[in-house]
Order: C-alpha cells, then structure tokens, then sequence
C-alpha cells in the first residue's frame, strides 16, 4: 500500500479533477442543447423572435407601379430591390416614417461598378465595362436608367 | 452599402486570376493554421524520440531522454495557443468539452489532447522525476522550488525503494500507451486536411502518415538543436555516440517523410485527374519557391546528404556536428514550408479548378507575421521555465546519469 501511495493520490486527482468537469458541465450545459441535435433547441424560438428586417419585392410593387414594372422588363429584373435599397420592411409597413434608401448620385459609379467592373474572372457573357474608362467623372444614372438600364 | 465597403470589394478583385468562388477570395486559415500543426509536429515527434529510448531501451540516447520529454511538454502547452488566437474567442473554447460532437474530428480532438497532455507526458514526467523531486524538496537552495517540489510530491515525502520499481513499470507502460496517442495526436492533424473531400491537394489517405512522419523529422531535429545548444551553453562536452543515433533517427525519419511526400506527388501526377492542371499551376508558381526550392531542395535532399554522407564516410567530430547542426535547422524551415505549402497552398487554388486567390502576409494584427512569430517563441520561454525548475541533467541520486 506504501508503495503505491503516491499513484493512489494521483488517481484520486484524476477523480476529483472529472467530477470537477462533470459538475462545472451541469450547471454551464445550455438547458435546451441537445433536445433536437447538437445546437441549443431555444436558439430556434431567440432566431423566429428577431425583427424581420426585408419586404421582399412583392410587396414594393402595389406602391411603386413604374419602377416594378420597368425593372421587371429589363435585364436587371433579376436583381431583388432591396439588394439596391437597403432592408426596407420598415419602410413598408410605413412609408412615411421610415425612409427608403437610394443610392446618391455622388458614389453611384462606385455603386454600379461593384457588380459591373470588368475583371478575368467574371463570365464572358456578364455585361461589365472598365470604371476609369467608361464615361469617366459621370454618374451611371445620366445615361442608364437604373430600373432598365440597356441604352 | 456602405461607400468603404463596395471600394474595398472591388479592390479584391485584383487579387484574383481566373475564376473562382466569391467564399475563395479571402484565405481563412492563416500562418496560425500553419503554426498549429508545426507545434503539434514537435510535439509528436520529441515524444517518440524519448518514447524510443524507454520502449525499446535504447541505452545511448539516455541524455536526451528527459530533455524530449521536456521539449514535448513546452511545445504542447503553447499549441493551441495559435488555434485560440485564429479563433479570437477563448473562452468559448471549453464548449466543445463540455457540449462534446462525437460526429466531428475536430471537435474530438480535445479529448484526445488532454488525454495527451495530462495522462501521458505530465504523468510520464512526474513519474521520472519523483525520486529527484522527493529529494529536491528537501536540498534545494531556494525556498520558492522547495515549496512547489513539496507540492509535487503530492505529500509522499519518504517514499520507499519498491514504489521507484513500481514507477519505472507503470511509466513504460505509461509510455506503451503513449506511443499510439503521440500517433494519433499528430495523425489527426493530418487526418483533418486528408478528409476534407472538396480539395485535391489535402484529399489523400496518406495525409496522416505524411504528417506523422514529418513531425517525427521535424521533432528529432528540434531535440537534436536543443541538445547542442544546451550542451554548448552549459559548456559542457556532448555525448557523440548519442548525437550519432539520433541523427541517424533523424534521418531515418527525414528519408521516410519525404519517400512519402514524393509518392504521393507522383500518384498525383500519373493519374492526372481533372485537378491536376492547376497543382501543376500551383507547383510551378504560386508555391515554386516553399514547395521545390525550400520544402524539397533545401528541406529535404540537402539534410539527406548531408546526413548520408556522415552515414558513409568517417567524419570527423567537428564536421559531424556542422552537418548535424545545418541539417537540422534546414528540416526545420523545409517542414515549415511544408506545413504552408499543405495550408495555404490548398486554398490558392478554386474549387472550380479554374482560378487562383492569394494571399498576403499581415506584419501586425492578430494574425499577422509578428503574432505568429511571439507565439513560435513562447515554447522555448516555457521550456526555460521547465528546465530551471526541472533540470535534465542532474545526476539521479541512486545512479546513472
Ligand atoms: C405602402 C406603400 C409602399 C410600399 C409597400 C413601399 N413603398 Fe417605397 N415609398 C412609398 C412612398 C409613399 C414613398 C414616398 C415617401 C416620401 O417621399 O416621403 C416611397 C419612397 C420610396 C423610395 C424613394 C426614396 C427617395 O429618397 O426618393 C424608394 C427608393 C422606395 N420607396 C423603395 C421601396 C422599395 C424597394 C419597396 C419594397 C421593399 C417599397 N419602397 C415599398 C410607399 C411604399
Ligand atoms: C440595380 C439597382 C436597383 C434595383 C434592382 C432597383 N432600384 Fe430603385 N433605384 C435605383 C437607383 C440607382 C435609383 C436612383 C436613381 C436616380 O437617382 O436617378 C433608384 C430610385 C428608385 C426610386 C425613386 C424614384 C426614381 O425612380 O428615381 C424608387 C421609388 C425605386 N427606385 C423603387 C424601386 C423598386 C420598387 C424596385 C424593385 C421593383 C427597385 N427600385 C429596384 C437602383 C435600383
Ligand atoms: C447587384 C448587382 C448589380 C448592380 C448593383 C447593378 N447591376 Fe446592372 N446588371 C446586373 C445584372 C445581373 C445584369 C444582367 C446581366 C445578364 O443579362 O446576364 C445587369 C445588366 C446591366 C446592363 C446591361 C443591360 C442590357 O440589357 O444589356 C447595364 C447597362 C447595367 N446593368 C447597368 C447598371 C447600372 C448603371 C447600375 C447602377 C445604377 C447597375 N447596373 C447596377 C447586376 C447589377
Ligand atoms: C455618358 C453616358 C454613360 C454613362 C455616364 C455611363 N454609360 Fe454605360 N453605356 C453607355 C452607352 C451609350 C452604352 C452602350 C454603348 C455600347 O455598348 O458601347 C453603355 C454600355 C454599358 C454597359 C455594357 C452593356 C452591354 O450590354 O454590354 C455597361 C455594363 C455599362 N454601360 C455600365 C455603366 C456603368 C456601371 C456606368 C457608371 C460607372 C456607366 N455605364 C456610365 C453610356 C453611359
């Protein structure tokens, strides 16, 4: 027994140092985690409880015909508004109070050309134009109309 | 979006060749990915130097026994320092403890590095030190060691001679046991990068094994510097016929690595799968440099002759240690440049095999050049701190050196 008492004193370390972690791991387990898979269930219900903050662009067209129906013609029909305007859910529901944002025609160029300048790894197909090149100093919006843009 | 925003996405797209996918564009795993498993390298690789003294009792490489042991300890206790300061939240770490994922390796991979670190090296180190510590706690000059040896010594402070057999037993077990987790502690790392299906570069079954032996090459070369170094610092003479067997390990294990890594690159390359055209791109570009001229010219083949040539001709001692020394250091930055050329170079390339990223080298911020470098120092603070307070190179009062 003597001779193996330093082992014994190690052991019990081990044990204490495992209930340790076992009792830490009791009180620090999220309640819900593990009720539907590896995650807290209750993350769920705090994600369904945030503010939905996009319309979706059904919703814009009953109050701005033109613009709907311009776009929905051209070949940025495939771009959703709210990827141009900014998260409007607010501005929905009420118009008047909450502001739509519009791109100004100060950093339009830097606006357009995020999707639009030219680079190797862009499909051939895309239509891109060279910023420092194309129409330089001029906002986009002078001579394409954003809602339709082909000339 | 925000002016700032919409600039700094447009800059990128010089970054890029070709075509890829926007999630390619910014590299993820950074040089603290790098660092990561060229720690656990040395890790691995200074605990199976010692494992192979205790296992298979090899007589001669006794003075650098407790040092790899040491070493090993030094470096696991900073390993997951680079992972922590990649992830930025520490304190979420002990999560994937306590709320464990038995589906993912990486998740596992704590248990298996504390199982690592508190029940094989701290145990192995504790057992073959317990008969100097018992002593030191009584002798030693200064009261601060006294008092953390008297801890040590877990209150066993008249221990009986019998209880030494028991130890020396227990610790080759301990050893026996640690042996196969110093295996899987460095074969994970490898196994991580080999099962990630979507990139052809990681993708091979070979990965683990490539890794285990590199970390093998790259730890024996770290306890190999370090020996010289002490020894040198200590003015003291160092033991040839050890330095001899281990440089002779050391070359078995770099001969090993680099078989492997060659045999892997020319199954690749006969295949010649769909991604082969842009490894080849990769190898003759972005990585010509760390891959041919560092990992595999200057890394690997020169350490092998030099080694080899004191394998075959008698050289004297002097130039013995010259090559031992310059081969070393060269494996070291050539299995640095491996571990680079493994993580970063694998996310060069798209996974439409059709484009290139790149990436640059921060020299401040948290995973810059200079975090990287005080976290590649910090083991060697630790190791100082453990050689002062546990000194390899006492005599054991009961005998051999
Ligand atoms: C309930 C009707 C209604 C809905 C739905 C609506 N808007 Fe509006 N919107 C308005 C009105 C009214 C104005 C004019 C407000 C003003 O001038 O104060 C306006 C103004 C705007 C403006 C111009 C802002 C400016 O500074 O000139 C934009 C852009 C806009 N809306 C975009 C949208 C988008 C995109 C949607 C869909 C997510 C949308 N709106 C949904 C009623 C609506
Ligand atoms: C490609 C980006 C883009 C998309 C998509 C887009 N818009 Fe616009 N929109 C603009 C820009 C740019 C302006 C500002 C034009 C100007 O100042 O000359 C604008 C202006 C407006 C205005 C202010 C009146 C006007 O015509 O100048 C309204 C209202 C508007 N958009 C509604 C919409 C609605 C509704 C949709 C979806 C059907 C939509 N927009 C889709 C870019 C876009
Ligand atoms: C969110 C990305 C995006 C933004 C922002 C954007 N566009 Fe486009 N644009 C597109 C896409 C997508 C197309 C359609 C490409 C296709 O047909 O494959 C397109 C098409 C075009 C075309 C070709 C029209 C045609 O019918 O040939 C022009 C011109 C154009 N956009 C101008 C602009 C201008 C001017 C702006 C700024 C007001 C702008 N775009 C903003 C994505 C964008
Ligand atoms: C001075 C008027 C003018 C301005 C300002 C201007 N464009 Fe144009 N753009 C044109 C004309 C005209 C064409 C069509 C002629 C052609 O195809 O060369 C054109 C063509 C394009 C096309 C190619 C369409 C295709 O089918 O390939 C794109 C994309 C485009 N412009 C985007 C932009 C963007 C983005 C800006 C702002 C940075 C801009 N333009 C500013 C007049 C202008």
């Amino acid at each position: 027994m003597k001779d193996i008492e330093h082992l014994l004193r190690v052991a019990a370390i081990f044990l204490v140092a495992i209930a340790l972690f076992v009792a830490v791991r009791s009180v620090v387990k999220p309640e819900s985690y593990g009720k539907l898979g590896r995650y807290r269930a209750a993350a769920l219900d705090e994600i369904k409880a945030l503010p939905v903050r996009y319309a979706g662009q059904q919703e814009c067209g009953p109050c701005h015909k033109t613009q709907a129906r311009e776009k929905a013609g051209s070949s940025h029909r495939g771009i959703s508004c709210e990827s141009c305007h900014g998260a409007l859910a607010a501005h929905a529901a009420a118009p008047k109070t909450a502001k739509a944002l519009k791109p100004e025609e100060s950093s339009m160029r830097g606006f357009c050309l995020r999707c639009h300048e030219a680079a190797v790894s862009k499909p051939a197909k895309f239509p891109t134009v060279e910023g420092g090149k194309h129409n330089p100093d001029m906002a986009c919006s002078m001579c394409h109309k954003p809602h339709s843009p082909k000339i | 979006m925000h002016d700032s925003v919409v600039i700094a996405l447009r800059d990128t797209l010089d970054k890029v060749t070709g075509f890829i996918y926007p999630n390619e564009l910014e590299l993820q795993w950074s040089i603290l990915i790098v660092l990561y498993p060229y720690l656990t390298g040395l890790v691995a690789g200074a605990f199976i130097l010692a494992s192979l003294e205790r296992v298979f009792n090899v007589k001669v490489l006794k003075p650098t026994y407790r040092l790899s042991l040491l070493t090993a300890l030094a470096f696991l206790m900073i390993a997951p320092l680079p992972l922590q300061v990649h992830l930025g939240h520490p304190e979420r770490s002990f999560n994937i403890l306590f709320t464990p994922n038995p589906t993912s390796a990486m998740a596992m991979f704590g248990f298996v590095y504390l199982w690592y670190l508190m029940a094989v090296l701290l145990m192995e180190i504790w057992l073959d030190y317990r008969k100097e510590i018992v002593g030191w706690a009584d002798t030693d000059p200064s009261w601060l060691k006294r008092l953390i040896y008297k801890v040590m010594t877990l209150g066993v402070f008249k221990p009986t001679e019998k209880s030494f057999v028991i130890d020396d037993r227990v610790g080759r077990a301990l050893t026996i046991i640690g042996l196969p987790s110093a295996v899987l502690l460095h074969g994970y790392v490898g196994f991580i990068f080999g099962s990630i299906k979507a990139n052809p570069w990681w993708s091979t079954p070979l990965m683990p094994i490539i890794f285990l032996f590199s970390a093998m090459a790259s730890g024996i070369a770290g306890v190999m510097l370090l020996y010289m170094f002490l020894c040198w610092a200590r003015d003291v003479e160092i033991e040839m016929p050890c330095l001899d067997t281990v440089a002779k390990y050391f070359l078995t294990a770099v001969i090993v690595a680099f078989s492997l890594e060659m045999l892997e690159s020319i199954q690749t390359a006969y295949e010649a799968e769909e991604h082969f055209d842009i490894i080849q791109l990769l190898i003759e570009g972005k990585l010509y440099i760390s891959l041919i001229v560092i990992q595999i010219c200057l890394g690997s083949l020169l350490p092998i002759l030099l080694l080899g040539l004191t394998q075959i001709f008698e050289l004297p001692e002097k130039v013995r240690k010259v090559f031992y020394a310059v081969s070393g250091t060269l494996s070291l930055i050539g299995i640095f440049a491996m571990r680079w050329n493994v993580v970063v170079g694998g996310q060069f390339f798209s996974k439409s095999l059709m484009g290139f990223t790149t990436y640059k080298l921060e020299l401040a911020g948290r995973e810059g050049l200079f975090s990287a470098s005080v976290i590649a120092v910090l083991p060697f603070f630790v190791l100082a701190g453990l050689l002062w307070l546990l000194p390899p190179w006492e005599n054991k009062p009961g005998g051999a050196a």
